[in-house]
C-alpha cells in the first residue's frame, strides 16, 4: 500500500492522485469500522457472559411459556434499542456523506484550468481496449501499443483513460495507482491518474472474461519525460515506415495526432 | 394413491406430498450439494496454493469457480433453509400441510433433477465457466460454446420454475392457513422471516426467470439480446442484479429467522422491539429492490443514478442495524444457555456484524471503485452469507430432536462449533488480508502467498468440520436418547407442543389461538378426536368464520405425478441443451422447403420424449383425485374470503406479470440504448389490430363460459370454451402468417436482418422473442382450454365451476399483456 503522505504535495495544490484519495478514505473507514466492530462485538460478548444461566433461581424471571401468542419485550430495553440504532445510523450516514464529497473529485479528475497551459506539460488521453486476453492502448497520434502503456512522468499532468472492450466484459485495474474502470463492449468508461512517480505498475483484469482471465496482465511504465518524447516520436516514424497509406491519411489531420503540440524537444 | 407407504420404502419418498417428508428431502439433498460445492471450493483453494499453479487448466478453474458459486447460492443455501421452512412453517402457524401439497413435491423434484442436470453439464464439453454472475456477452455461445454451458443455464431455469412453485405455495399457505387467532403480527419470527423471503422471491426470481429465458433464447434460438453492442452487456447487468441483490437477502432471511427464534429460546427472553424488527424486515424487503446498481458502480451509469444507489444502499444498512441491536438487547437480563443451537446462532451474529461493517465500506462509491473485482468483495459476502447461514446450522441442531425424535450429542455439537468458527475466520479473514487479489484468478501478487496458504488450510478444516455434524446426526439418529416433545426450557412456538416427530397430519384437534394461547379444539366436522380445551363448539368471529363446507373425505398425501412431471421436464431440458449443436435447420425459399440435418439424434429425441412426457403427466395430474382440503377455520387477513386456489392463482399471475415486466423492460432498455426514434415497427399494424380484436373477444367468451358454468348450462359452457379456443387458434394463425411474411418475404430473422431493411438484428430479436413468449402463453392456455373442453363435455364444472374461473383469470392476464405489447411493437 502506498505511503499516505508521500504524494500530493508536488503538483498543483488541489490535485491529488486517486491513490491518495483512496488511502485517506480507506484509512478513516478502517479506523472507525474497526472501532465500531470491536465495541459492538465486545458489548455483545459482555452481554452473553453477564447474563449466562448460572442455575440460581430467580423469582422475577418471566420466561415465555409454550403456546403463548408470540409477543415481544416492550419494556425499557426498547429505548436502548433506539439510542443504539440512532447512533449507528448517524455514524454510517456521516461516513458516506464524507466520502461522497471526494467522489465528485474522483469522478472528474483534476480540471485543467490551473495556471496557463505553458506552465505545465500537456495532459494525454489514451483509448484503452480490453480484449481476450490483453490490452490495446491507442495514443493521441494513432499509434497502438499492446499490453504496455508508456506515459511521461509529471506531477502536474493528468492521463485520462477511455476504456472499452472489443469482445466481452473486462475490468481494467491498476492496484498500485488505485484506478479501475469497467471495460464493456459498446460502452466507454473513464478513469484518470497522475503519473507522479517513475516506475512500472501492474495492470490486471478484474472481471472474469474467459480462459486467459488470470493472465491478462499489462503494465504502465511511467518514464522520464524526455525518454518518453523520444519514444513517442519514434512511434510516428515507425508507423510511417510501416504503413504509408495511413500516414498520408494522417497528414491531413495534424491537429489530431499531436505533432503540433510538442513543445519540449 | 392417497395412502402413504411406510417411510422405510423407497416408493414412499417418491410419492410423498407431506410437508415434513418434503422438508427432510430438501435438507438431506441440500447437504449433498454443500459437499459438491465445498469440494469445488477446496479445488479453487488448492489452485491458489502458489500463483500460477496449474492444478486445473484455466478453463476448468473457471468452471470450478462458476459451479461453486451457482451450487452454493442456488442448490445449497436456500434449499437448506427451505427444508426447515417446509417442515416448520405449517407447524408454527397451526396448519396441517402446505396449501398445495403436490406442487410442493413438484418443487422438490424440480430442484433435485435440476441439480442432476447441472452435474451432467460437466460432461457435455464442460459446464458454464462465466462465473455465477454469468456476465454478458461472455455467456453467449460465441464465447462459451460448450453444450454443458447451455445445460447449466437450463438447469438454472428448471430450478427457478421449482422455486416459483414454492413461492406461490408458501405465500398462499401463510396468508390462508394460519390458525384462528393468529394474525400476521402474531406469527413466530421464523415464519415471519420466511414470509418476507417468499415475498422477495416472488419478484426477484421472476426477473431471473425472464433473464434466464433471454439467455436460453440467445443460446438455443439464436437471438442476439446479450451480444448486442446497443447495451446487451449492461442489460444483463441490470436484470441480473435486480434479481441478485434481493437474492442475497432471500438467502439470509431464513437464517435470520432462526437467529430470532434461537436467541429467544435460549435466553428465556422475548424479542426486544419485536414490532420494529418486523417493520425493519418489511422495509428491507422493499428496499432490496432499490439498491441493485451498487453492483455496477464502475459501469457507465451516470453520476446521479450512482449517488441515488449509494444513498439507498446506506439506507438499507439501517434496518439491519436495528435488527442486530434487537438481538443483542434480547440477551440482556436473560438466562442464557450455551447450547449448540445458541452457539451457532450467536456466532452467526458476530460473523454478520463483521460482514455488515465491511459492506458499509463497499457502499462508499470511492472505496468500491477499488474493491471492485477483488477479494474484499469475496470476503464480505462470505461473511454475511455463509456467516449468516451459520445460523441455519444452529437451526439443524435446534430442530433435530423435533424432526428425528432423538437428541443429538451436545458435546460433539460444541466441538463442531469451535472447529467451525475458528476455521471460518481463518479462511475468510485471510481474504481480507489479501484483498487486493483479483477475483477468479490463480496468478496473484507474491506477497500474498502465505496469506492464501493459511486461508486454504483453514478451508480444509472448515470442510472437515461438517463431518463432525454428519457423524453426530447419524449416530444420534440411530442410537441417541429419545427426545421429548419439547427439550427446550423456554421455547414457545407450536411445533414444540406436539410429539417428536409430529404425526402425519400434525394435530389432534384444531389448533387455535383465539383464547390468547394455543389450544386444540375439536370441531363438528369430525376432524379432531378428544377436545383438549374447554368447549368444543367454539364461537366464530367475523373474519375467521369458515369459508368452506367440507365433507368427510380424508386428505391425500401421495401422488406420483410431481415426480413424473419433473422427470419429464428434466428429459426435455436435457434434450434442449444440445439441440442447437445436434441439428441444423436449413430454411429454404418457403416453409415447405426446410432441410433438417440431424447429427446427433439423442438430443432431439430427448426433447420430444420429454415434451410428450410433460403433457401426459400434466394431464394425469389434472385428472387425479387428490384432496388437499383448505383449513376450514383460519385467520386469513388480509385475504379474507379469498378461496385457496384463487389466491394461489393470483400469486402465480403476479409472478408472470413480473416475467413479462422483465421482457418489456429489456425491450425498452435496448431501444433507448439504440436511440428510441431509430426503431420503426417491424410487423404490419393490421395483424396487430386483428389480433387485439380477436383476443379481446376471447376474453369475453371466457367470461361467458363462467356464466354458463354457474348457470349449469353444459351446452353453453362447451360452446364458449370452444369459441375461446377458436379465437385463440385464430390469434396463433394470424401470428403465424405475420411471422411467415417477416421471415420468408422480408428477410427478418431472429438474429439477423436483411441489410436493405431499416431494422437492426437486436430489434428483430426483441420483437420475435417477446411476442413469441406471449404466443407460448397463448399456446399453453389453449392446451389447458382443450383439457377443460373435454371435461366440460363430460359434464364437469357445473357443480364446481372454479377451474373455469381460474382459467379465465389466466386468459385475461394473457390478453392484458397483449394490450401492452401491441403498442410497443406494432404502433410506435
Amino acid at each position: 500500500m502506498m505511503d499516505l503522505f508521500a504524494l500530493s504535495h508536488t503538483g498543483p495544490e488541489d490535485w491529488r492522485a486517486q491513490a491518495a484519495v483512496f488511502e485517506e478514505i480507506f484509512f478513516v473507514f478502517l479506523v472507525i469500522g474497526t472501532l465500531v466492530g470491536v465495541i459492538v462485538v465486545a458489548y455483545t460478548l459482555y452481554h452473553a457472559y453477564k447474563y449466562r444461566d448460572t442455575g440460581k433461581p430467580d423469582e422475577s424471571f418471566e420466561p415465555p411459556i409454550l403456546g403463548e401468542l408470540p409477543t415481544g419485550d416492550e419494556g425499557p430495553k426498547s429505548r436502548k434499542l433506539f439510542v443504539s440504532f440512532g447512533l449507528s445510523a448517524i455514524l454510517v450516514i456521516s461516513l458516506v456523506v464524507y466520502s461522497y464529497g471526494l467522489l465528485l473529485y474522483v469522478e472528474q479528475g483534476p480540471t485543467d484550468d490551473i495556471g496557463s497551459d505553458a506552465e505545465h506539460a500537456e495532459n494525454m488521453e489514451i483509448q484503452v481496449e480490453g480484449f481476450q486476453f490483453g490490452w490495446n492502448f491507442e495514443y493521441p497520434n494513432g499509434h497502438v501499443e499492446q499490453d504496455t502503456l508508456r506515459v511521461p512522468q509529471g506531477d502536474d499532468r493528468v492521463i485520462r483513460l477511455n476504456v472499452t472492450a472489443t469482445d466481452v466484459w473486462h475490468n481494467f485495474g491498476v492496484t498500485e495507482l488505485r484506478i479501475k474502470a469497467d471495460s464493456i463492449p459498446g460502452q466507454y468508461a473513464t478513469t484518470w491518474f497522475i503519473p507522479e512517480e517513475e516506475g512500472t505498475y501492474l495492470i490486471e483484469c478484474f472481471e472474469l472474461c474467459g480462459l486467459g482471465h488470470s493472465d491478462m496482465d499489462g503494465e504502465i511504465i511511467v518514464m522520464p519525460e524526455d525518454e518518453f518524447d523520444e519514444w513517442y516520436e519514434g512511434t510516428m516514424e515507425d508507423d510511417e515506415t510501416d504503413d504509408d497509406t495511413n500516414d498520408e491519411a494522417n497528414d491531413g489531420n495534424e491537429d489530431d495526432d499531436g505533432t503540433d503540440e510538442e513543445g519540449d524537444n | 394413491m392417497a395412502e402413504l407407504p411406510p417411510s422405510t420404502s423407497v416408493r414412499r419418498w417418491l410419492v410423498t406430498t407431506n410437508h415434513k417428508d418434503v422438508g427432510i428431502l430438501y435438507m438431506i439433498t441440500s447437504l449433498f450439494f454443500l459437499l459438491f460445492g465445498g469440494v469445488l471450493a477446496l479445488l479453487i483453494r488448492l489452485q491458489l496454493w502458489v500463483p500460477g499453479d496449474q492444478l486445473m487448466s484455466g478453463l476448468a478453474y473457471n468452471e470450478a469457480v462458476t459451479a461453486h458459486g451457482l451450487i452454493m447460492v442456488f442448490w445449497f443455501l436456500s434449499p437448506f433453509a427451505f427444508g426447515f421452512a417446509n417442515y416448520l412453517v405449517p407447524l408454527q402457524i397451526g396448519a396441517e400441510d402446505l396449501a398445495f401439497p403436490r406442487l410442493n413435491a413438484l418443487s422438490y423434484w424440480m430442484y433435485v433433477l435440476s441439480g442432476v442436470l447441472l452435474g451432467i453439464s460437466f460432461f457435455q464439453g464442460g459446464t458454464m465457466d462465466a462465473g455465477w454472475t454469468l456476465y454478458a456477452p461472455l455467456n453467449v455461445p460465441a464465447y462459451t460454446p460448450s453444450i454443458g454451458s447451455t445445460g447449466a443455464i437450463l438447469a438454472l431455469a428448471m430450478f427457478v420454475v421449482g422455486v416459483t412453485a414454492s413461492t406461490i405455495n408458501f405465500l398462499t399457505t401463510i396468508h390462508h392457513s394460519r390458525a384462528e387467532g393468529m394474525g400476521l403480527m402474531d406469527m413466530p419470527m421464523f415464519t415471519w422471516s420466511i414470509l418476507a423471503t417468499v415475498w422477495m422471491m416472488l419478484f426477484a426470481f421472476a426477473a431471473l426467470l425472464g433473464l434466464g429465458l433471454i439467455l436460453a433464447s440467445d443460446r438455443i434460438l439464436g437471438s442476439v439480446y446479450l451480444s448486442a453492442t446497443e447495451g446487451g452487456a449492461l442489460l444483463w447487468g441490470h436484470l441480473f442484479w435486480f434479481f441478485g441483490h434481493p437474492e442475497v437477502y432471500i438467502v439470509f432471511f431464513p437464517a435470520l429467522g432462526v437467529m430470532l427464534e434461537v436467541f429467544q429460546t435460549f435466553s428465556g427472553k422475548r424479542l426486544v422491539g419485536r414490532k420494529w424488527v418486523i417493520i425493519a424486515i418489511v422495509l428491507i424487503c422493499i428496499q432490496s429492490f432499490l439498491v441493485w446498481m451498487h453492483h455496477m458502480f464502475l459501469t457507465t451509469i451516470n453520476l446521479e443514478v450512482k449517488t441515488l444507489m449509494m444513498a439507498t444502499t446506506i439506507g438499507i444498512s439501517l434496518p439491519f442495524d436495528l435488527i442486530v441491536f434487537a438481538l443483542i438487547y434480547t440477551l440482556a437480563k436473560g438466562r442464557i444457555q450455551f447450547t449448540t443451537p445458541f452457539l451457532f446462532a450467536f456466532g452467526a451474529l458476530l460473523l454478520f456484524i463483521l460482514g455488515g461493517i465491511t459492506g458499509v465500506f463497499l457502499g462508499a462509491i470511492v472505496l468500491d471503485y477499488e474493491f471492485r473485482g477483488t477479494y474484499w468483495v469475496v470476503a464480505h459476502f462470505h461473511y454475511v452469507m455463509f456467516g449468516g447461514a451459520t445460523a441455519l446450522i444452529g437451526g439443524a441442531y435446534y430442530w433435530f430432536p423435533k424432526i428425528t425424535g432423538r437428541m443429538y450429542d451436545e458435546f460433539l455439537g460444541k466441538i463442531h462449533f469451535a472447529v467451525f468458527f475458528i476455521s471460518f475466520n481463518i479462511v475468510y479473514f485471510s481474504m481480507f488480508m489479501a484483498w487486493e487479489t483479483p477475483r477468479r484468478v490463480f496468478s496473484y501478487n507474491q506477497d500474498f502467498i502465505q496469506i492464501h496458504q493459511f486461508g486454504t488450510i483453514g478451508g480444509f478444516i472448515l470442510g472437515f468440520s461438517f463431518f463432525i455434524m454428519f457423524y453426530n446426526f447419524w449416530k444420534s439418529y440411530v442410537s441417541g436418547p429419545i427426545a421429548p416433545d419439547n427439550p427446550w426450557e423456554f421455547s414457545r412456538t407450536a411445533e414444540w407442543a406436539v410429539e417428536s416427530p409430529p404425526p402425519l397430519e400434525n394435530w389432534e384437534g384444531r389448533p387455535s389461538y383465539a383464547s390468547g394461547h394455543l389450544e386444540f379444539l375439536s370441531d363438528d366436522h369430525g376432524h379432531g378426536h378428544a377436545p383438549a380445551a374447554t368447549d368444543g363448539g367454539h364461537a366464530h368471529t367475523g373474519n375467521e368464520a369458515s369459508d368452506y363446507v367440507l365433507g368427510d373425505k380424508h386428505a391425500s398425501h401421495a401422488s406420483i405425478w410431481p415426480f413424473a412431471v419433473s422427470f419429464a421436464t428434466f428429459v426435455f431440458l436435457l434434450g434442449l441443451s444440445g439441440i442447437r449443436q445436434a441439428m441444423s435447420i436449413g430454411a429454404g425459399a418457403s416453409p415447405l422447403d426446410i432441410g433438417v440435418t440431424i447429427s446427433n439424434p439423442m438430443y432431439p429425441t430427448l426433447t420430444l420424449l420429454g415434451a410428450v412426457g410433460m403433457l401426459y403427466a400434466g394431464v394425469q395430474w389434472g385428472l387425479e383425485d387428490f384432496y388437499a382440503p383448505p383449513a376450514e377455520i383460519a385467520n386469513r387477513w388480509p385475504f379474507d374470503h379469498v378461496e385457496k386456489n384463487k389466491l394461489g392463482m393470483w400469486f402465480f399471475l403476479a409472478s408472470d406479470v413480473l416475467v413479462f415486466g422483465a421482457f418489456i423492460s429489456a425491450a425498452v432498455f435496448i431501444r433507448i440504448a439504440a436511440g428510441w426514434g431509430t426503431w420503426t415497427p417491424i410487423p404490419d399494424q393490421i395483424f396487430g389490430l386483428i389480433n387485439t380484436f380477436v383476443l379481446l373477444t376471447s376474453s369475453f367468451t371466457v367470461i361467458l363460459a363462467l356464466v354458463f358454468a354457474r348457470r349449469q348450462h353444459r351446452t353453453g359452457l362447451v360452446a364458449s370454451i370452444g369459441a375461446t379456443m377458436l379465437l385463440g387458434l385464430t390469434f396463433m394463425g394470424v401470428k403465424a402468417f405475420e411471422w411467415y411474411e417477416k421471415v420468408y418475404i422480408d428477410g427478418v430473422f431472429i438474429g439477423s436482418v436483411n441489410p436493405d431493411l431499416p431494422y437492426t438484428a437486436v430489434q428483430a430479436s426483441v420483437y420475435f422473442v417477446t411476442t413469441g413468449l406471449h404466443g407460448v402463453h397463448v399456446l399453453l392456455g389453449l392446451i389447458v382450454a382443450a383439457f377443460l373442453l373435454v371435461r366440460a363435455y363430460q359434464g364437469h364444472y357445473l357443480e364446481d365451476e372454479r377451474p373455469v374461473e381460474y382459467f379465465g383469470l389466466y386468459w385475461h392476464f394473457v390478453d392484458i399483456v397483449w394490450v401492452f405489447l401491441f403498442p410497443l411493437f406494432y404502433l410506435f
